[in-house]
């Protein structure tokens, strides 16, 4: 992320800030402790087998021992645990703040390189200061001199991306390393809040070829590596070789979770290597090992699908960040999309299976937030920004978000979605639990409402099935769930799906759910079809079988709606109407919801602020679930 | 920040200070015997480690002898610059000193704590360790799709089961996605599935008997309750960690808070008026929560 602002000045300026980490290490819980608190928390649904309840998360999250969110936010990572976990916090510019609900899990992502280098340097740590860079930085950081110390930020920021890192101290990342793994379990408690430990590899800065790297096991396993950075290489392929390597050693698991491909100027899904190379089928197993899930939806755009690359698609046009690369150094091109988005890969996948026999981009969805507050608060009347240069103010809509060369792709405050949650259908809230979901892909991203889907296929579903008091009983009985793989063919009927949401309760009403189809055509060619499978109230498709929207009732001025349209649940079975069984296929089901005011509107209504008029007002949230996939 | 520094009062008073400060300089300090700098061997070893930290070696005599003229060349402008108060009204500096004061309070505070301590948080904090209440219940649920017809349908659903035990309402009503049956659900989940109002309804209600309908986001629900369990606070073997760490960070609270308010009233504070303005942005920013 870089982040230059005249306006962020100010806050730069006080990046003296930093927050305590020396106190940790000493308090480590023990097995013991956490195996007590296990017996008398557990889950009451552990005996069931199946999962009975979805777990919202956030797998993204930036605390101040980030380089960069380090130089403007000064929360660091136990009260972005406390937060999470439903407590009342005060932020880097004193406001009080709380989410409406706890979220059931957290990964802490702190970027690898120079990991928690910026709390260090702040505290003058002889180990850091012994270092060229380190000297240089703390001695203009805490100059007095605003330019200087606006110069070094943006030098840190930078410095991300260079080949070496400016300030090399195995042992002070270590420390940090270590530091954070002991916090991590600590608040982890299993059956309550899990506290997944996890760090993001940040190469390619420019073009978001990032990842967020997640462990299964606790410290005692994440203290057998450290965080493998850009400076280690740039090259996924190599992140992956070093997770192999890691796994291999220890016993233990770990995945990986790219995002942003909507920034990566057409180089996130590509059908070659890193180098540009035709793919191997090698290299495709490795790439779907580590990357089951996607995160496809977060504060810097929403990457599911777009409307150049999906024109029948009335609602692909929505919170897109598609002008340039994530810096803002190249303007992006239409060729280059088709290898932005979700939705596009996953098509894409198919035809590379077809030719190599393995399909890199059969992965799950999910949505995270990627803040860099220490706050995963992107509830739209609850939103605190990207990062500590634009959490809440009055004219924070017009501040600059990412600052580019050419001022046409410069990001503004109002462009950010207030967006990224992981919905995680896991047999329990505990760290194995939920990866183990990750891992099958049983979830699902919602751009920050926290609706229930679910999402089933096979070949026998039938209309009782929706009527079923609960439909995971014939779901999981009949067929799989999300992230799954249909099931041998043995009768010649069609695929059917079954599909249920049921609305956030403090969120909209649910408008419709739709099922999308992308397949393997003729001549090798992939295609793709948008199906409205159930909707609320009593509308008829029109003319080209669209269905008419569900209407408004979003009162802009107060920032208010009314649930007078819209249904709080909806479920149905579809079968697909156009299967051919010789083509391979995916399905995942997209719901969304009613007209609800975006977090621009709680502003301007909070602040009494006018924004410009290309400033949109209203949104409609919506859930990605992870696709079933059909092979012949 | 900007337009701090180019403050003409910034400038007076720093010209001021410097004033006052070189008068101190030429004039003061000619009667006093010159202060002394001592460069300790240990400061001497620790210039040579961080020294040989950077460039992998020793430094040589030549070498180390710049280091210690470096040195004392920062503590003579360090004494000097605090002498003229240069610090004074410098924010970063400010921040700086604020911040290893707070260090220096959290570091009192990092102790291990004995069972006795933790046992007397345990007593005093319960709520934080309560186990939850639970409950276990059926449901009939009433969709608010019903529209038109809820009205009629409440009245019906209710004459049926004002006689029926828990197992024989179940056929009546909608599905919800949520299921019908909760077997010891804790109360934080039933938050977050149906809303505040319908759980505070739902933990009030009487068992064993259908009560009802209670309204949540997704429509109406009769309720039958079978079992509900108040919680009740654990022992402390069994939420030791727990403890522990909001004993800490309480701990880490109290000392920062108790260490700033004894230093504060070393001080009386006049805070004049400041103006309206200001009054009203103040009032914008605490509108977010």
């Amino acid at each position: 992320m870089s982040v230059t602002s005249p306006t962020l000045r100010r806050v730069l300026l006080l990046s003296g800030c930093f927050v305590a980490t020396a106190a940790w290490a000493d308090q480590l819980p023990t097995k013991e402790g956490v195996a007590d608190i296990a017996k008398t928390q557990f889950s009451p649904y552990a005996g069931r087998n199946f999962p009975t309840r979805v777990y919202f998360g956030d797998t993204h999250l930036h605390t101040a021992v980030s380089v960069d969110a380090g130089t403007m936010c000064r929360i660091g990572q136990e009260d972005a645990y406390r937060f999470a976990r439903g407590e009342e916090i005060t932020t880097t510019h004193g406001l009080r703040a709380k989410l409406s609900r706890p979220l059931d899990f957290l990964v802490i992502s702190d970027h690898a390189e120079m990991y928690g280098l910026m709390p260090q340097l702040l505290s003058g740590d002889p180990e850091i200061l012994s270092t060229e860079a380190g000297k240089r930085w703390y001695d203009t950081l805490t100059s007095g001199n605003n330019e200087a110390v606006f110069a070094t930020a943006m030098e840190i920021v930078g410095s991300l991306s260079g080949d070496v890192p400016p300030i090399k101290s195995d042992r002070a990342v270590q420390n940090a390393w270590q530091a954070y793994t002991a916090l991590a379990d600590k608040y982890n408690e299993p059956g309550r809040f899990t506290a997944l430990i996890g760090y993001e590899w940040t190469a390619i800065g420019g073009y978001n070829l990032h990842r967020n790297v997640i462990f299964r096991g606790d410290s005692t396993v994440a203290n057998r590596t450290v965080p493998f950075s850009q400076f280690d290489s740039k090259n996924p392929e190599d992140l992956w070789n070093h997770l192999a390597d890691f796994e291999n050693e220890t016993g233990a698991d770990v995945l990986a979770i790219p995002y942003n491909g909507n920034l990566s100027n057409g180089r996130m899904f590509t059908v070659e290597t890193f180098e540009g190379k035709p793919l191997t089928a090698e290299l495709a197993a490795m790439r779907i090992r580590f990357e089951p899930l996607v995160e496809v939806t977060q504060i810097k755009g929403d990457g599911e699908a777009h409307p150049m690359l999906s024109p029948n698609d009335e609602f692909a046009n929505y919170e897109k960040w598609d002008k340039s690369n994530l810096n803002g150094t190249e303007a992006k091109t239409p060729d280059m999309l088709q290898w932005e988005y979700a939705r596009e890969a996953l098509k894409n996948g198919l035809m590379l299976e077809k030719k190599l026999g393995v399909n890199p981009y059969k992965f799950g969805m999910v949505g995270s937030t990627d803040a860099h507050t220490a706050l995963a608060a992107v509830e739209e009347e609850n939103f605190f920004g990207k990062h500590s240069g634009v959490e809440p103010e009055p004219h924070r809509w017009e501040h600059v978000v990412i600052e580019a060369p050419d001022p046409k792709f410069t990001i503004k405050g109002w462009q950010q979605a207030a967006g990224g949650y992981a919905g995680v259908w896991a047999t329990d809230n505990t760290r194995e639990a939920i990866f183990d979901a990750m891992k099958r892909k049983e979830t699902y991203a919602t751009t920050g409402s926290r609706m229930t889907v679910r999402f089933f296929g096979g070949w026998e579903f039938n209309e009782d099935d929706a009527l079923s008091r609960l439909p995971a009983t014939a779901g999981y009985a009949k067929g799989v769930p999300m992230g799954g793989d249909l099931p041998k063919r043995t009768t010649g009927k069609p695929p059917s799906f079954l599909v249920a949401a049921m609305k956030d309760p403090l969120s909209g009403n649910l408008d419709r759910i739709q099922i999308v189809k992308g397949w393997l055509g003729e001549g090798g060619k992939t295609q793709e079809k948008v199906y409205d499978v159930v909707w609320s109230g009593d509308r008829k498709p029109g003319d080209e079988g669209k269905l008419p929207p569900v209407g408004d009732t979003v009162d802009v001025v107060n920032a208010t709606w009314k649930n007078t349209i819209g249904s709080p649940e909806l479920e149905g079975v579809w079968s697909d109407p156009d299967f051919d069984p010789a083509e391979p296929a995916f399905y995942y089901a997209r719901v969304i919801e009613i007209p609800t005011p975006r977090w621009t509107a709680y502003e301007a209504q909070r602040f009494g602020v006018k924004m410009s008029p290309d400033v949109p007002m209203s949104t409609q949230e919506r859930a990605y679930t992870s696709p079933i996939w059909y092979t012949p | 920040m900007m337009r701090l520094l180019r403050e003409p009062l910034l400038h007076f008073l720093i010209l001021g200070a410097a004033l006052f400060g070189l008068n101190a300089v030429f004039v003061g300090p000619e009667t006093k015997v010159p202060q002394k700098i001592v460069v300790s061997a240990a400061q001497i070893a620790n210039l040579e480690q961080t020294f040989a930290r950077t460039w992998q070696r020793q430094p040589a005599p030549e070498e180390l002898k710049g280091l210690v003229e470096d040195y004392v060349r920062d503590e003579v402008y360090y004494r000097e610059g605090k002498a003229l108060e240069l610090d004074r009204d410098d924010i970063v500096i400010r921040r700086r000193i604020r911040q290893k004061m707070e260090f220096f309070a959290e570091d009192i505070a990092a102790a291990e704590p004995t069972d006795s301590e933790l046992n007397a948080y345990l007593a005093a904090h319960p709520e934080q360790f309560r186990m939850e209440q639970s409950v276990s219940f059926r449901q009939v649920f009433l969709s608010s799709k019903r529209g038109e017809t809820l009205d009629a349908d409440v009245q019906e659903i209710a004459a049926a089961l004002s006689h029926a035990n828990g197992t024989e309402g179940a056929s009546l009503g909608d599905g919800l996605l949520l299921g019908s049956e909760f077997n010891a659900v804790r109360r934080s989940e039933v938050v977050n599935d149906f809303g505040e109002s319908f759980a505070e309804e739902l933990f009030s209600s009487d068992t064993n008997s259908w009560q009802g309908p209670f309204a949540s986001a997704f429509g109406l629900h009769f309720v039958f309750v079978s079992e509900r369990s108040e919680g009740g606070l654990p022992k402390l073997a069994a939420v030791r960690e727990a403890v522990a760490r909001e004993w800490a960070n309480a701990r880490r609270v109290e000392n920062l808070d108790e260490f700033y308010r004894a230093l504060r009233g070393r001080y009386d504070v006049v805070v004049e008026t400041p103006p309206a303005k200001r009054e009203a942005r103040a009032e914008a920013a605490g509108a977010v929560q």
